[in-house]
């Protein structure tokens, strides 16, 4: 490689050969490293959660991605393009005076109270008083996964992003991450077994509330969702099927422990 | 109780499949997998046979210096060449559907230049040495160009196909993984770029390194600056069979799987892409067919009719070559659309048997035939190492693919059906 | 001897002239030359196909009937000049054309056995090592010890006995000269007729120059091959100028 080493010899056609490699190369790495430096500034800056949610969204199969509105009618089939985000959708707002047209009744035995805020992760949202929010399981959530074994809740302080992952609790093997419902800072752990799970400072103004869902809305998604997950049930090799019109037991997990639950909370719960 | 073996398996195998798509069982997998192991063990135990010995375990001799290695490389190195050209399909001419068999086409790429270095690496001589061709590099020879691209190539390839592998459903597991893919997906374009540029030179390098080959005036063409004509022609040959290689691998890949892995759409596109570069490449390839005959090989003191006066190498090959393997397949591809879509992979593997024959011809054809007027016309038969070695790098090709797609999403629109 | 000797060395062009009215294929040369460059005894699964072979000689037969004529024909690297084939194809420099005696070289220490040369040659004058070489015991002792014997996985060739040329470059400097002059390959030096005439193609009073009217084979690519030939009978003539080999089976030999 060096003048007069072994006899080798350099022309012009090595120096443009070889800086036209070495320029190809040094591309290749600083794209790599552009990647890599952008990545730690993501993670700092606690924007990983966010993109993580963007990714994962992607990857859902189709019929987890629709649109808030196809279930009451609204916009049948439409698929959400922004990850679940309605805070700044632009149709939101106009779909949002399209009066509904199917009637919605609630799943018998599941409790979806008014006073609380629904998101499409399976949980709730209750605002306080204070100015602060609970966070907890929504009563389709609970029943699927029943009572897990471990819960790993963020420390207080920690910063949640909207679809980003909030807590991750274990049962049996099955492992799901459950996704924030709210962006804010986390400011207490409910009581082990307890309701809630977090209280949360949420970041201010109606805006913060606006991608959430409540009354017949929070209704007719959960139906769909009743539905969901009796598809994922039925169709598993375990061959367990729920009768349509019953109500659904208190915990799931522990009626059908065959189930590939694992499987099964992963689509509900939103994970990929 | 052998059900009760496969339990944990299939437990630890479920984790690691992408949700929302359905695969078989492991058992099932395993008994897919068998063959091709073998065949990789064949290939494996012939290789190190040729790298204990040395290649004395092959038939090649000082007149056939390059044999059944050197064409199937070529050959599917050209075919690999869909991974660039999709990308720069779908990121500088925005034809989106192609979103469907990308990360195919980059896995499949990756794997034939994995597979082809592999089969290299095995041929040459001293393979230890590699390197040397970076440390004394012949900026004149067509060989150089060939393996500093195609060693950058790879490093590009498997940077390109990192982002899928990072979304398997284990690995996305850790958020800043996920991140890396993100960021690192919105610099594609810019590896698709540096992709593209390095497989130009590299698909023409290789083309190149019989043009330039003046003692041998059955592969010598007509030169623009320092590149042959087969410079160019490689580049567009291998910008036709992309496309219809990777619409046969997809095919091939519902067929075994039996599932529906992308649109209809998808198929036509492909088509219709490899249908036009084909025309473009042999039309080209008659002109410089003709200008060879003519000119350049009269100068050389080499009439025309001396080439295919030799069986098996009679004339027919020229024509096979360019009309039932050339205008045959292009004109049909160009239909795409307007004819049966199932029944495409027919053209498709009709222009791919063209290219495999233009770098048989070129390889085998170029070495049989005798260039002093008193020598002979030779013929050779690769031993069994050789076409187990191969075997091998086909094995690899399969196995590496399978597992890929059971555990990652090769094909976005599979979940969509 | 002056700075100035030292570096007004004058280039040589080293060549051969074969005469073919005087070879009588006996194959002196073709043995000296394996003994000079160290070419391990053949094993038993090699052909003319696949051993070392710097040197060969061919037969030729006339193609026409009447008249019916046999020549021999000795073969080795002819060191081709302009754009030598293989040294524009090496990818790691492992041939060179030396300009100060227009040898072409081969360095099997660099050399990554890719075999790309081999396909360039026009002259098959290339061999290639596919198997480790091996000598008898005992046989070793009959080595040279000028040449180092060559691994297998690499490419070997004529260099005009290039070791010779080292000593004759060593006996010049012990006479504070820097130019070797004319020495003498082992094949030259074996030939029993001296068919084989070495020399400088530079030096307008040598022995190629004064060796009259030469051809050359496949002289139509434009390698400037400098080994030539001469011969009085026409129709070695008429072969060396026709093209590749013609496909009418009387007419090959073989």
């Amino acid at each position: 490689m060096f003048p007069g080493v072994n006899g080798f010899h350099w022309s012009p056609v090595h120096i443009i050969f070889l800086s036209a490699f070495g320029l190809v190369l040094s591309v290749l790495l600083v794209t790599l490293a552009v990647a890599f430096f952008r990545t730690l500034r993501d993670v700092r800056s606690g924007r990983a959660g966010a993109i993580a949610w963007h990714c994962d969204f992607e990857d859902l199969p189709r019929q987890e991605r629709l649109c808030r509105h196809a279930f009451e009618g609204a916009a049948p089939g439409r698929l959400c393009d922004r990850g679940f985000d309605c805070r700044d959708c632009e149709t939101h707002p106009k779909f949002a005076t399209i009066e509904t047209r199917w009637p919605v009744t609630l799943p018998a035995g599941l409790e979806y109270p008014e006073t609380r805020l629904y998101h499409r992760g399976h949980t709730w949202v209750e605002p306080q008083p204070d100015g602060t929010a609970l966070i907890g399981l929504d009563d389709l959530g609970a029943r699927v996964f029943g009572a897990p074994e471990v819960v790993e809740l963020p420390a207080p302080g920690t910063k949640l992003s909207v679809n980003g992952a909030a807590w991750r609790m274990m049962r049996n093997g099955a492992s799901v991450s459950v996704r924030s419902p709210l962006e804010g800072e986390v400011i207490a752990h409910g009581a082990p077994g307890g309701q809630w799970q977090l209280r949360v400072k949420p970041e201010a103004g109606e805006r913060a509330f606006r991608h959430l869902l409540s009354g017949a809305e929070a209704h007719a998604w959960v139906n769909a969702e009743t539905d969901r997950l009796m598809i994922l049930l039925s169709s598993t090799p375990t061959g367990a099927a729920l009768a349509d019109g019953g109500a659904l037991v208190a915990d799931l997990h522990q009626a059908l422990p065959d189930a590939p639950w694992d499987e099964v909370s992963a689509a509900m719960f939103l994970n990929c | 109780m052998a059900d009760m073996a496969w339990v944990p398996t299939t437990m630890l195998d479920r984790k690691f499949v992408p949700r929302g798509v359905t695969r078989c069982t492991p058992a099932r997998f395993s008994l897919w997998l068998t063959p091709w192991c073998l065949l990789l063990g064949l290939g494996l135990w012939a290789a190190y046979l040729c790298l204990r010995d040395g290649l004395l375990h092959t038939n090649m001799d000082n007149r056939f210096a390059f044999g059944l290695w050197i064409f199937l490389d070529l050959a599917i190195i050209a075919f690999g060449g869909g991974a660039f050209f999709s990308g720069v399909l779908l990121y500088f001419f925005k034809l989106k559907e192609l979103n469907a068999v990308i990360r195919s086409a980059v896995l499949i790429g990756f794997l034939c230049y994995s597979g082809a270095v592999t089969v290299l690496a095995i041929d040459v001589g001293q393979p230890l040495r590699a390197w040397f061709t970076f440390w004394h590099p012949n900026a004149h020879s067509m060989l150089t160009e060939v393996t500093f691209c195609i060693t950058l190539y790879l490093c590009v390839l498997a940077v390109e196909y990192l982002p899928v592998l990072l979304r398997n459903r284990q690995f996305r597991k850790i958020p800043s993984f996920l991140v890396f893919e993100w960021e690192l997906h919105k610099l594609i374009p810019v590896l698709a770029g540096i992709g593209a540029f390095l497989s130009f030179f590299h698909q023409g390098s290789l083309g190149g390194l019989y043009g330039v080959l003046r003692g041998r005036p059955f592969a010598f063409r007509e030169s623009f600056g320092i590149w042959p004509t087969t410079f160019f022609l490689f580049v567009l040959s291998a910008m036709a069979v992309g496309p219809s290689f990777l619409l046969i691998m997809t095919r091939v890949a519902e067929w075994v799987t039996r599932k529906r892995l992308v649109l209809e759409s998808v198929y036509v596109r492909l088509a219709r892409v490899s249908g036009w570069m084909l025309t473009f490449y042999v039309l080209l390839k008659s002109i410089d067919t003709m200008v060879w005959l003519n000119s350049t090989s009269r100068r050389g003191g080499f009439l025309p009719w001396e080439y295919y006066s030799w069986e098996p190498f009679g004339v027919w090959i020229l024509f096979v070559e360019i009309g039932l393997f050339g205008f045959v397949p292009a004109l049909w591809l160009m239909r795409a659309g307007k004819v049966n879509t199932s029944w495409l992979i027919a053209p498709a593997l009709l222009a791919c048997a063209g290219v495999a024959l233009n770098r048989y011809v070129l390889t085998v054809q170029t070495l049989s035939l005798a260039t002093l007027p008193f020598d002979e016309f030779l013929s050779y038969t690769p031993s069994w190492q050789e076409v187990a070695v191969f075997g091998g790098v086909v094995a690899y090709g399969v196995i590496v693919y399978s597992v890929l797609y059971r555990y990652t999403r090769l094909f976005p629109q599979e979940q969509e059906r | 001897m002056s700075a100035t000797q030292k570096t007004s060395r004058t280039p040589r062009r080293y060549g051969m002239v074969i005469d073919l009215d005087r070879c009588t294929g006996c194959g002196a040369c073709v043995i000296a030359c394996a003994a000079e460059n160290n070419v391990a005894p053949g094993a038993a699964r090699e052909n003319d196909r696949n051993s070392i072979s710097l040197l060969r000689v061919f037969t030729l037969n006339n193609p026409t009937a009447a008249g019916r004529r046999t020549a021999f024909l000795p073969m080795m690297c002819m060191q081709c000049e302009h754009e030598t084939p293989c040294v524009t194809v090496c990818p790691q420099q492992a041939v060179e054309l030396d300009v100060l005696s227009g040898i072409v070289e081969q360095m099997p220490q660099r050399c990554l056995g890719c075999r790309y040369c081999m396909t360039a040659c026009p002259y098959h004058a290339r061999s290639f090592n596919w198997g480790d070489p091996s000598w008898p015991a005992g046989m070793e002792a009959t080595l040279n010890p000028a040449v180092a014997p060559r691994m297998r996985g690499v490419v070997e060739k004529c260099d005009f006995c290039q070791s010779r040329l080292h000593a004759a470059q060593d006996a010049a400097a012990v006479n504070g000269s820097l130019d070797p002059g004319i020495y003498t390959p082992a094949c030259v030096e074996a030939c029993p007729t001296q068919a084989i005439t070495f020399g400088d193609w530079n030096d307008p009073e040598g022995a190629l120059a004064k060796s009259g009217e030469t051809f050359a084979w496949l002289e139509g690519l434009g390698t400037q091959p400098k080994v030539r030939y001469r011969s009085g009978q026409n129709w070695l003539h008429e072969m060396a100028e026709r093209g590749g080999a013609a496909p009418a089976k009387e007419e090959r030999h073989g």
